[in-house]
């Protein structure tokens, strides 16, 4: 009886002395940063940079909508800016989902050797600095670049295209670097996908494109969806991307952020920016639980399994 | 029939070559553009030369003296000393701090579990910006100098996350009643922690700590807004350089960034794959 009670207390001292270094590092310098983001995003900015501790609603007035014209001037751009910045991740998604899917489907039916060969080069790029990566698109799209060499040297244009600096070079660019994000969710469930569902839907008479719409689509839906996830995340709320590839014509709400911290010095105003983003993506993901929970409870119930 | 099915899977093979060409081209174009003397026009190629490559390691010739490109390989070195001390110390930190709650969360019982794994999955869903303005703002309101403690402070928060889901999918593979049969036969709770559960994570907590290395060496956006004026990080200086810019040097930085990250990458793969 003693012997379990020091047992217990143990175990104890080796939890408490697991949990509370980092939880206190965390608690210090992840929480409480964030939760002074929050209380930023409510305040006035000073005039010369900093702020003044009084609630002030204005800065998300001036990007929702309201606005005191005595302060702050509602300016729709912001809204624009950021519907912009939402379409480019979308587009990054949907281009990373077509180029990902049958590159996943292709590995996925070798022999193990390859696969674990080929999948090891997908991954690799991914631990290539993006920075590095990012450099070799700029030397590709610039007007002297290498796509404008090759294609001027071929005869096929007279006069360099101009795609540097543009939504296509900063699509371009995101896709490139969030391909591998796309590319192991997928291959994940398309990966575990029976062959023998395939066939028995093709014996039983359906046509293959009946055969993908019905039933390697639906089955490979969490990974399309998770992929899709992972690369929208990141991709709304890039800021290099489209500082290198898109300079100052093609601004995202990262580049926005940015300025507000790093120019205008109007902390405020730059945290309620990035409130917007974080909001943005929760909506996201709260959906995303609902339609996975539904999911669940669809293929629990007896009656949709005895049709499959 | 059959041709038809040759010829389906011969086009998915034709496509994923290309998908393998769109992935590597870009990273090969950088490695044999970074041997091409051509000052004035990166891709248009004259000859083979070094030069770039004996500029970023401070010797001089010809091409170097005509137009000093790069600003100072001091502060390159500088930067990449940097970076190197800012992956270790974190790396360090956040191995120890991704274990501890990975552990703690899988092998004990407590009401505070929920709690935890939401903490270790949101830098997953928060985009790096909103994460480098928090950190910025708290530095600055407490008065911290921004220096290369901030970048290591900064790093450690999201990185102690990665770790954390690494060596917790180690976990859940491993076989529990290993350590009950510790227990039971007689070694104590650090002894059964140090001969049975240590060795068996370890894989898990290696791979965890070589991705955190990886990540913390490649971290722009929050380094980029938490670094100061004399703590610039080998990719922070390089999105400087290439924003003032693009000058051949970088294509031999980058070559010999490359280098380094395929090796640690093909490290921490050969070692998973003799495991398995």
């Amino acid at each position: 009886m003693i012997s379990s009670k020091t047992n217990v207390d143990r175990r104890r001292i080796m939890l408490l002395g697991l949990l509370v270094p980092p939880t206190l590092f965390l608690l210090v310098f992840f929480i409480v940063p964030l939760t002074i983001m929050v209380i930023y995003s409510w305040l006035e900015p000073g005039l010369y940079g900093g702020v003044v501790w009084n609630f002030y609603d204005l800065n998300y007035g001036r990007i929702l909508g309201w606005a005191d014209s005595r302060y702050e001037k509602f300016d729709p751009v912001y809204l624009a800016i950021f519907f912009k910045s939402v379409r480019l991740a979308l587009t990054t998604v949907l281009i990373c989902l077509f180029v990902c899917y049958p590159a996943a489907f292709w590995i996925s039916k070798m022999s193990d050797t390859k696969k674990n060969l080929f999948l090891f080069l997908v991954t690799l790029p991914f631990f290539v600095s993006l920075i590095v990566r990012l450099f070799a698109w700029v030397l590709i799209l610039r007007p002297t670049g290498f796509l404008n060499q090759a294609l001027m040297g071929t005869g096929l244009i007279s006069e360099p295209l101009q795609i540097i600096f543009t939504d296509t070079a900063v699509i371009i660019g995101m896709t490139y670097v969030f391909i591998p994000f796309m590319f192991l969710p997928l291959y994940a469930s398309i990966e575990k996908l029976d062959m023998s569902l395939l066939e028995s839907s093709s014996d039983l008479g359906a046509t293959r494109l009946q055969t993908f719409r019905r039933v390697i689509l639906p089955l490979t839906l969490p990974g399309i969806i998770g992929g899709s996830i992972i690369v929208f995340i990141p991709a709304l709320g890039n800021f290099i991307v489209p500082s290198l590839l898109g300079g100052a014509k093609v601004l995202m709400i990262g580049n926005l952020i940015e300025q507000q911290f790093l120019s205008a010095r109007n902390w405020p105003f730059g945290s309620a920016l990035g409130m917007i983003v974080m909001a943005a993506i929760l909506v996201l993901l709260v959906y995303y639980v609902k339609m996975m929970t539904r999911e669940d409870r669809l293929a629990r119930t007896p009656s949709i399994k005895e049709v499959q | 029939m059959k041709i038809l099915k040759v010829l389906r899977s011969s086009a998915l093979s034709i496509y994923g070559y290309f998908f393998f060409a769109f992935v590597y081209a870009p990273i090969l174009l950088i490695v044999v553009f970074s041997f091409n003397s051509n000052p004035v026009n990166m891709m248009i190629w004259e000859s083979f030369t070094l030069d770039w490559y004996k500029t970023i390691f401070g010797m001089t010739n010809a091409s170097s003296e005509s137009a000093l490109y790069l600003d100072s390989t001091d502060q390159l070195y500088a930067a990449v000393q940097n970076s190197l001390v800012i992956a270790l110390t974190t790396t360090l930190i956040a191995t120890v701090f991704g274990t501890s709650i990975a552990l703690a969360v899988a092998r004990f019982k407590f009401k505070l579990k929920g709690f935890y794994r939401a903490l270790m999955f949101m830098p997953m869903i928060m985009p790096d910006i909103v994460l480098g303005i928090a950190l910025l703002i708290f530095f600055v309101s407490i008065g911290a100098q921004l220096s290369i403690y901030t970048i290591i402070i900064g790093h450690c928060t999201f990185l102690t996350s990665y770790v954390f889901i690494v060596v917790s999918a180690r976990i859940a593979d491993m076989d529990e009643t290993l350590e009950e049969a510790s227990a039971d036969l007689g070694a104590n709770g650090w002894t059964t922690f140090r001969r049975v559960t240590l060795p068996m994570i370890m894989p898990g907590v290696i791979g965890g700590a070589l991705l955190s290395f990886i990540i913390s060496m490649d971290d722009l956006v929050i380094t980029y807004f938490i670094a100061g004026v004399d703590s610039q990080t080998l990719p922070v200086f390089i999105y400087g350089m290439l924003r003032r810019g693009i000058k051949p040097e970088i294509n031999a930085i980058a070559t010999i960034m490359l280098l380094f990250s395929i090796i640690i990458a093909s490290i921490g793969l050969y070692m998973r794959s003799r495991r398995n």
